[in-house]
């Protein structure tokens, strides 16, 4: 790059147009910052990495051997393949029509594990765009030789690295263990690259959010939308699937005649979304979000003044947005319910296959089966309420706080009450919704009823994740993290746990195959009382380790 | 004088470093404390045993006559923090947290609140997310400042402030204190420190090297002293309490120890003096003089 050598006079000119940098200015210091990324990462990464193979494989291997005659492939198809309610979260399931064990590894790992890769994509450029920004930290680094794009550009390419990985191991997970080395290929690059393209999202979405909290709210609902839309496509409108990531990963068609193309689609989205980042970064100022900053009260509200009612103003933004996902996908669901009702007469040796199971119908086990998801996602939602206890000391509120005559007790306290009381409404509006929309489409009110009795029978679960949260915050504040992961058991069991044939006592340490799953199951007035004791013991016990601990700020 | 803060004997380690090494600190009613030491000596490690945040493990600590860890809540009614690196709760307004903190405290006083706000020119509607460093410290300050509370733990308050809002919080303070309260100041910034603190106390390594007023901290430390001498001055640097004399001509600048003075006065009247001053350490000297053997030290050690 050549200086000019300027008039005098120009030195005090301002520049009417911004300088002309080229690209590959920006880009300064990229590769640096990915050493930085992957540093700070690696444990992290190589978790989720690992986790999402060791799932793909452990699914594999279980598969080939569930299913090794074409007898048992064509009793899973019968089965399975055309219930909209298992199409409405596990996949259209291409290739039913002349199944290979190849197509049942694929409706039974591929939508979940590119989610689970979605969201690890997510969590990973949020954190280190949006999040890093409002640290100050990423000032810090603008002040070095780095350039505009630079701190993004590093970020989504440690993200490919990362999908690059995930996408190599579960290719490698399928062929050991036998299925076809096309249709595995197919399989691994479509949960990668389904990946990327949500890494890109988010960085898109980081530039829009003012915060990284809500950069990482916005990226997650956005996941969740294509997830639901994806579900609503393949069940009633298929184009409208093809507006998601997911609807690209899973028509790829692994094992059942690829086609390849699908995956450019999938790039196109991550180029398409990355650009679209750097396109926003231009127009926005570190720090700040595209959607302006409001003023607001100069004095606190009685109820802000009290611990309590600050815990409610905290959350407050955060649950609404919560609860307006939960409204929008509980009406989804619950309307798809006569849809399945309709299909099963077509079918009566489905209905026979569901009257023999325990008697429940098709609409009662998808109506329980979705009450299930909801328990799962507002369990996400528990553990990051209850945490904002240990997000305060983080960042330095509570010590604040805790300088004031307020007993830890009380401090901690309030954030529970706030993150117990949410979540367990989000349960309700979850099973009011789905209730609401299915009765209106059968024109039976009182399943109203019965879909608060399902949520119910869920609701002691995030309870229960609640109390796991304040156990580790009262006794393990620096491994809080931890509570992630008991929800990633809990999700496994449930969503994996017939499939990886996993043994009884592992599947009743999860919480939620502890309750009923009502309407399929009666209600069990034993089971949600232990639940709630255990969940009260946990809470009461975490409390009291916090009482006694140090502050834990680092 | 009743005894605001006891320490003796602190100990506290995390792991195998150790951040209090015996700690001693006194504090009176109604003077301002200056809480000094390096960064890493232990003043915030300090701070949070006195505040309950953390528990010693050994030693004694006393606010108010009264175990900090055991009755934080009763203590907390009567004192008010502002930390060093204030962080905020992104998404209120800055007078939303003014008041949340007041009130959390046992209620704030409105006018001094307005008055406070008025006299650091902050804006108490913008949100938290918004406010640079200087703002966020003024927040917790007007919040601490406009309580009622008899004791204000201050961990390097106006870090972040300009000069200008530095001599506010000065002014503030000196207030604060003719009302009878009683101020621990940690702060890196001596010019403030000599300005507001009655006595100080000097830590290094979790432990206090030094503890006193400026007065007698001076009077403990060396005097500087320069005279105009025509002629051979230099059997003064033999005298016994003189250190580092040096001479530019006629000029001579050398240090004397405190008990010395006397006969190294008694003896200059022996030379044709033309003028001479003495100037008492400045803080700085005196501060540095404790990080001296420090740097010296590491200076040996590599």
């Amino acid at each position: 790059m050549t200086i000019d050598a300027a008039p005098t006079a120009s030195c005090f000119a301002v520049p009417s147009a911004p300088v002309d940098a080229r690209i590959t200015d920006t880009l300064v210091g990229t590769r640096r910052l990915m050493r930085l990324v992957l540093r700070r990462d690696r444990a992290r990464l190589s978790l989720w990495v690992v986790g999402l193979v060791g799932l793909m494989a452990v699914s594999a291997r279980s598969i080939a051997s569930l299913y090794e005659t074409p007898g048992q492939i064509r009793t899973y198809v019968d089965t399975v393949g055309d219930n909209p309610a298992l199409v409405m979260f596990a996949g259209p399931g291409y290739g039913f029509d002349d199944a290979t064990v190849g197509a049942i590894l694929v409706n039974e790992t591929s939508l979940w594990v590119a989610l689970a890769a979605a969201l690890m994509n997510v969590f990973l450029v949020v954190r280190h765009t949006r999040t890093e920004e409002d640290t100050e930290r990423l000032d810090l680094v603008g002040s070095l030789v780095v350039g505009r794009h630079a701190p993004a550009a590093a970020t989504l390419l440690v993200a490919g690295m990362a999908n690059l990985a995930v996408a190599v191991g579960c290719t490698v997970a399928a062929i050991a263990f036998g299925f076809a080395t096309a249709g595995s290929i197919a399989l691994g690059a479509s949960i990668g690259l389904t990946g990327l393209a949500f890494g890109a999202a988010s960085a898109a979405g980081a530039q829009v959010a003012s915060t990284g909290r809500s950069a990482l709210g916005a990226s997650v609902g956005l996941v969740g939308l294509a997830f639901v839309v994806r579900g609503i496509g393949d069940v009633a409108a298929p184009a409208l699937s093809w507006s998601t990531p997911f609807g690209w990963g899973l028509g790829v068609r692994a094992f059942a005649g690829e086609r390849w193309w699908t995956l450019l689609g999938l790039v196109g989205f991550a180029i398409g979304l990355f650009v679209f980042a750097v396109w926003l970064s231009a127009r926005r100022d570190l720090g700040s979000g595209l959607l302006s900053q409001h003023t607001g009260p100069a004095t606190a509200s009685p109820s802000t003044r009290r611990p309590l009612g600050l815990a409610v103003r905290i959350q407050r933004v955060v649950f609404v947005g919560w609860a307006v996902g939960i409204v929008a996908a509980g009406l989804v669901y619950g309307s798809l319910a006569d849809e399945i009702e309709a299909m099963v007469a077509d079918n009566p040796e489905l209905a026979d296959y569901f009257a023999g199971a325990g008697g429940a119908t098709l609409a009662e086990s998808y109506l329980a089966t979705t009450m299930q998801m909801m328990a799962l996602v507002i369990g996400g939602y528990a553990i990051s309420a209850t945490l904002r206890t240990r997000h305060g000391e983080i960042r330095g509120t509570a010590e604040s706080m805790l300088a004031t005559p307020l007993t830890r007790w009380w401090w901690a306290g309030s954030t529970l009450v706030v993150a117990t009381v949410t979540s367990l409404l989000l349960v309700g509006v979850a099973g009011l919704t789905i209730g609401m929309s299915y009765a209106a489409s059968v024109g039976d009110w009182s399943e109203i009823g019965t879909m608060m009795v399902a949520a119910s029978s869920v609701a002691p679960t995030v309870l229960v994740l609640i109390g796991v949260a304040t156990m580790l915050f009262g006794w393990v504040p620096r491994a809080t993290v931890a509570a992630w992961g008991v929800l990633a058991f809990v999700a496994i069991v449930t969503l994996f746990g017939p499939v990886l044939r996993l043994p009884d006592w592992v599947v009743d340490l999860s919480p939620l195959a502890r309750m009923s799953a009502v309407p399929a199951e009666d209600w069990n007035t034993t089971s949600v009382v232990v639940m709630m004791v255990v969940a009260a013991a946990l809470v009461a016990v975490g409390l009291v380790g916090f009482a006694r601990r140090d502050l834990a700020t680092g | 004088m009743a005894t605001i803060i006891e320490c003796s004997g602190l100990v506290k380690t995390f792991g195998a470093t150790s951040a209090l090494d015996g700690l001693d600190l006194r504090v009176a009613h109604g003077e301002v404390h200056g809480f000094l030491g390096p960064n890493g000596s232990g003043k915030t490690v300090t701070i949070r045993v006195l505040l309950g945040l953390l528990r010693q493990n050994d030693g004694e600590a006393r606010l108010f006559g009264a175990d900090p860890w055991k009755h934080a809540v009763a203590l907390h009614r009567r004192l008010a923090y502002v930390p060093g690196d204030t962080n905020l709760w992104p998404n209120l307004t800055g007078g939303e947290i003014i008041d949340l903190l007041g009130d959390l405290r046992g209620g704030l006083d409105e006018t001094r609140r307005d008055d406070l706000i008025e006299r650091f020119d902050l804006d108490p509607t913008k949100k938290a997310r918004a406010y640079s460093k200087g703002n966020r410290q003024k927040v917790a300050l007007v919040s601490a400042l406009a309580s009622d509370a008899e004791l204000l733990i201050l961990d390097e308050p106006t870090a972040g402030l300009d000069p200008l809002m530095e001599a506010v919080f000065q002014d503030v303070v000196l207030d604060v204190v003719a009302n009878g309260r009683t101020v621990l100041l940690s702060s890196h910034i001596l010019a403030e420190v000599e300005r507001l603190c009655d006595r100080v106390t000097i830590i290094r390594k979790g432990r206090a090297v030094e503890s006193g007023s400026l007065a007698d901290l001076r009077v403990l430390s060396r005097t500087t002293m320069t005279a105009g001498i025509d002629g051979d001055s230099s059997a003064i640097a033999d005298l016994a309490g003189v250190h580092e004399f040096r001479r530019d001509g006629s000029q001579v600048t050398f240090e004397v120890d405190h008990g010395a003075m006397s006969d190294v006065v008694r003896h200059l009247a022996t030379f044709d003096v033309s003028s001479l001053s003495s100037t008492p350490p400045t803080l700085e000297q005196l501060f540095l003089r404790h990080y001296d053997d420090e740097l010296r030290s590491l200076s040996e050690t590599t």
